[in-house]
């Protein structure tokens, strides 16, 4: 697994297009391009339109967690995580899309890349 | 009693002139009996009695005989006298055929004599019972003028003009034609001697009809017929009339050169109308219409000056008290009798029913039996005629003659109240609404019955003038208690922090108490009285808090958009008390922004926190695997993560802490004298452990700062957050200096860099707690959006002062000046 990092979401949305990886994952609160813009960046492009990706964020509220789905994310994984774990989810969400099961993923909504935040208790 | 013993006196006069002449006609007759025999018998006395004494005695019989019996009794007198002289007295005595030319002279002379002397008797007869004729008919004239002079009313000017008139003018009957007020008609006002129903069918007629009374009142002339014939030819329709021919008499009544009537006389048989008696007719015709102007004029007079007092009288009533029921019904009772035989006042309820205020009657028992019958046939409030509908068009009814058919359709086919209302005998009739500033509050009945007469025009005008009057004591009277009532309640509201409005029943705005003003107006304008919705943003208040009919709504929070444009929140809660309903506004706005900032709060904090705790749990992970080998410099920098994190959290979480603490007034500030160079100085050494790569720090104090008095640690904390600020809101790097001075009695320590800077609107905000700047112009800079809240919190509470001048896109400069130590 090849790691490409950014330091904004402009950035991002830059090697997106150029390096056209297997998924982007994106945090929300960057300098200059924050997460959301890069999001809408990416489905509105072409070339990056069906580029999967997830958040990876601190911000815990359901509101955000509903403006990501709305955006088309697969998943909303809440900082602070696991890093050992992270890559082996990764794995599996880049081969479920690879085999098209993306909109499978997205109805199934599993609790790994949908974790229940603090505002939902 | 004086004028009935005037009247009575010409009667008496008048019979004593008759039967005199009466008696002295039978007394006239026995004297021509009597007288010649009584000379006869001086033959008895004297055998040889004187022929020429006798005959002196025969003459006086004649002449005595004739004085008390006139012409003809006279001349029976001398017939007699003539043959006791031949028979008794004038020789050959005692023989019946006068045998010698000498006794046949003598006895034709004498008999010519005594008929010379019956003649001229008779014609002092005639001319002094024409003399006492006149006077009995100047003395009835003046009679009748005397009457005239006291008549006060027309009905007393037409008793006398027809019935002394009648007699003065010798005729048998007369009538008194009146001109009514449009100038069109003729009506019969008064008749005497007529026979019944004579004038039925011509009680009025046309001034321009073709009948003798209207001729002379259009003409101003009289006429003076001596024939029914002489009438009929002049006007040929009346030719038809049944009856015996006899004279008339039309006389025009003019006053002013105006002819307001017509007089006419009729007398029992034809009569030649010499110059004398039309001069009496025409006199007495001018009597009676000065009379008849006088009574008019007196009667405008009386009736004007009755109408003044009466109106004065009741303003004093209704201005008397504010109990408005009880003055009505003292109204009510005031115009009984004088301007009604009944009274009503009718006012409409607050639920737009009729209630009856007053009712009155000088008899209270009938009074009772109204109301009962009142209760039993309740007003229709669509009738066509009647209290309701005056209130309903505002416009006066006048009924000057309730006709019987009037009655037959108001009772709508109900005999029994049709029976009660013939009984009760009504004559006439006025309602007038009571309005008052535009509105009908009920209305005033005033009816009269048969015993009184029928209404005018005047009496319209009174009873609009008394409606008027009453309309606007009843509201002045509402108006008071509305005042008074809400002026207790204004009273009471005022103080009370929450908006009250109160509706009534239509919506319409009976109070709103300051602080509902504050909350809604926002300029003040005057909405009492005027409907709700003319409130701006009253309708989304209703649309969601309306309470339903006795319903108890709320509270609910609602935006509301007012005339200013602004838009404000407010918790409303109204509830229904039947008769209208009240809502308790509060003004929730600032609640609101306060609470929207603090759930931003949450997701911020959360963000706050959890950001570095993504750290320090990645570092700690990794060091825990047991797959990787990690060497020892990458432990340490792991290592080093985790502490650094760890602060950064803490330093949020003492951040929490801290506001909270200023929030609760817990914080207690040391305030001591310390250097501020040296605690700049500070700042800027643990802020250069941390600097990021392209910053420039440097610290600058011109001239001598001297020490100041705060808070060191607190003051501390202030300028690092300020230092903190610069460093993150300069993230393509740049320069960032400190520099101090004094500024009078204050340390003036500035902080500025040349980072993304603040939009001058957002510039007073950014103090607030919570407050952020918008995402987009913070391009992704995090943060509590406690820092400044806290800095100006505790500058504040050393007795300093924080200010910021800035300008979006080049960069920000914060001042914070701090007490000189004294």
């Amino acid at each position: 697994m090849e790691v490409i990092q950014a330091q904004d979401g402009g950035e991002g949305l830059e090697l997106a297009k150029s390096e056209n990886p297997d998924l982007v994952l994106l945090d929300l609160m960057m300098p200059r391009v924050d997460g959301w813009t890069a999001a809408q960046g990416l489905m509105e492009d072409e070339g990056t339109r069906r580029i999967p990706f997830l958040f990876l964020t601190a911000r815990a509220t359901a509101a955000d967690r509903r403006r990501a789905e709305e955006l088309g994310a697969l998943g909303y994984i809440l900082k602070p995580f696991d890093p050992v774990k992270l890559p082996p989810l990764v794995a599996d969400v880049v081969a479920r899309c690879a085999r098209g099961e993306a909109e499978d993923l997205r109805r199934e909504r599993p609790a790994a890349l949908w974790p229940a935040d603090l505002e939902d208790r | 009693m004086t004028s009935v013993a005037r009247v009575k006196e010409p009667e008496t006069r008048g019979r004593r002139i008759a039967s005199l002449s009466r008696s002295s006609t039978a007394l006239g007759w026995a004297a021509a009996i009597i007288a010649p025999v009584l000379v006869s018998l001086l033959d008895l006395l004297d055998p040889r009695p004187s022929a020429q004494l006798a005959g002196f005695f025969f003459l006086l019989a004649v002449a005595l005989s004739a004085h008390l019996g006139g012409l003809y009794p006279g001349i029976l007198a001398t017939v007699l006298s003539t043959l006791s002289l031949d028979y008794f007295f004038t020789p050959p005595r005692h023989d019946i055929i006068p045998s010698s030319s000498d006794k046949v002279g003598g006895v034709i002379l004498f008999a010519i004599v005594g008929l010379l002397i019956s003649q001229l008797f008779e014609l002092g007869r005639g001319a002094r019972r024409e003399a006492e004729s006149a006077s009995a008919r100047a003395n009835r004239l003046q009679q009748v003028t005397a009457r005239l002079a006291e008549s006060l009313t027309p009905q007393e000017v037409l008793d006398a003009v027809v019935t002394e008139g009648v007699q003065a003018a010798e005729a048998r009957a007369g009538a008194i034609g009146l001109v009514t007020a449009d100038g069109e008609t003729v009506e019969i006002v008064a008749s005497h001697g007529y026979e019944p129903n004579l004038f039925h069918g011509w009680e009025t007629f046309s001034v321009a009809s073709d009948t003798p009374m209207a001729e002379a009142i259009r003409t101003k002339r009289p006429f003076f017929f001596s024939s029914s014939r002489a009438r009929n030819d002049k006007f040929p329709s009346m030719a038809g009339l049944p009856g015996p021919s006899h004279a008339l008499a039309v006389l025009p009544l003019v006053v002013d050169g105006r002819a307001i009537g017509g007089l006419a006389f009729t007398f029992r048989t034809e009569v030649e109308f010499d110059a004398e008696r039309r001069a009496l007719k025409t006199a007495l015709a001018q009597q009676a219409a000065q009379a008849l102007d006088r009574v008019r004029l007196y009667q405008n007079e009386q009736a004007l000056r009755e109408r003044m007092t009466f109106l004065a009288e009741a303003s004093e009533l209704l201005g008397s008290s504010l109990d408005f029921q009880a003055t009505l019904a003292k109204l009510a009772q005031l115009t009984v009798p004088r301007l009604a035989t009944w009274c009503s006042v009718d006012v409409v309820g607050p639920d737009g029913s009729l209630q009856r205020l007053a009712l009155a009657h000088e008899n209270p028992e009938q009074v009772a039996w109204a109301e009962r019958l009142s209760e039993e046939y309740p007003p229709d409030p669509d009738a066509p005629m009647g209290v309701p509908n005056v209130i309903r068009t505002k416009t006066a009814e006048f009924v000057p003659e309730i006709s019987d058919d009037l009655l037959v359709e108001a009772t709508q086919g109900d005999e029994r109240l049709l029976e009660i209302l013939r009984e009760v005998g009504l004559r006439s009739a006025i309602t007038v609404p009571l309005v008052a500033r535009g509105t009908a509050l009920g209305a005033l009945s005033l009816i009269r019955d048969t015993t009184a007469p029928p209404y005018t025009e005047l009496d319209l005008e009174l009873a609009t003038e008394l409606a008027r009057r009453a309309a606007s004591a009843i509201d002045n009277s509402a108006l008071f208690r509305e005042a008074e009532r809400r002026g207790d309640a204004a009273r009471a509201l005022a103080h009370v922090d929450d908006g009250v409005v109160l509706l009534d029943g239509d919506g319409t705005v009976l109070s709103i108490n300051p602080a509902a003003a504050r909350i809604l107006l926002t300029n003040g304008e005057g909405v009492v009285g005027e409907s709700a919705q003319t409130i701006p943003g009253w309708s989304a208040v209703e649309e969601s808090a309306r309470p339903g009919p006795g319903e108890n709504r709320g509270p609910l929070t609602i935006p509301i958009s007012l005339a200013d444009g602004s838009e404000r929140w407010i918790s409303a809660s109204a509830v229904d008390f039947g008769e209208g309903s009240v809502y308790a506004l509060r003004d929730v706005t600032e609640e609101r922004v306060l609470e929207r900032a603090r759930s931003d709060f949450v997701a911020t904090a959360s963000h706050e926190l959890r950001t570095p705790l993504a750290a320090v749990l990645g570092a700690i992970k990794t060091i825990r695997r047991r797959d990787v080998e990690i060497d020892p410099e990458q432990r340490e920098a792991l290592m080093g993560m985790i502490e650094h994190e760890s602060v950064r959290l803490a330093g949020i979480v003492s951040q929490i802490l801290l506001a909270g603490q200023l929030d609760a007034g817990r914080l207690h500030l040391s305030i001591e004298q310390f250097d501020p160079v040296a605690l700049a100085q500070s700042v800027v050494e643990s802020a250069e452990t941390h600097l990021p790569d392209g910053i420039d720090l440097r610290v600058h104090a011109s001239g001598d700062v001297p020490r100041v008095a705060g808070d060191p640690n607190q003051l501390h904390q202030v300028l690092s957050n300020l230092l903190d600020n610069a460093i993150k809101y300069s993230p393509q790097g740049g320069n960032i200096e400190l520099r101090l001075n004094r500024d009078g009695d204050y340390a003036r320590i500035e902080i500025a860099d040349n980072g993304l800077g603040i939009p001058r609107d957002e510039q007073e905000r950014i103090f607030e707690k919570f407050y952020r700047l918008d995402p987009a112009l913070t391009r992704g800079v995090s943060g509590t959006g406690l820092g400044l809240y806290i800095s100006r919190e505790l500058v504040e509470r050393m007795k300093g002062r924080i200010s910021v001048k800035s300008e979006s896109g080049r960069g920000s400069t914060f001042v914070v000046e701090v007490p000189l130590a004294v």
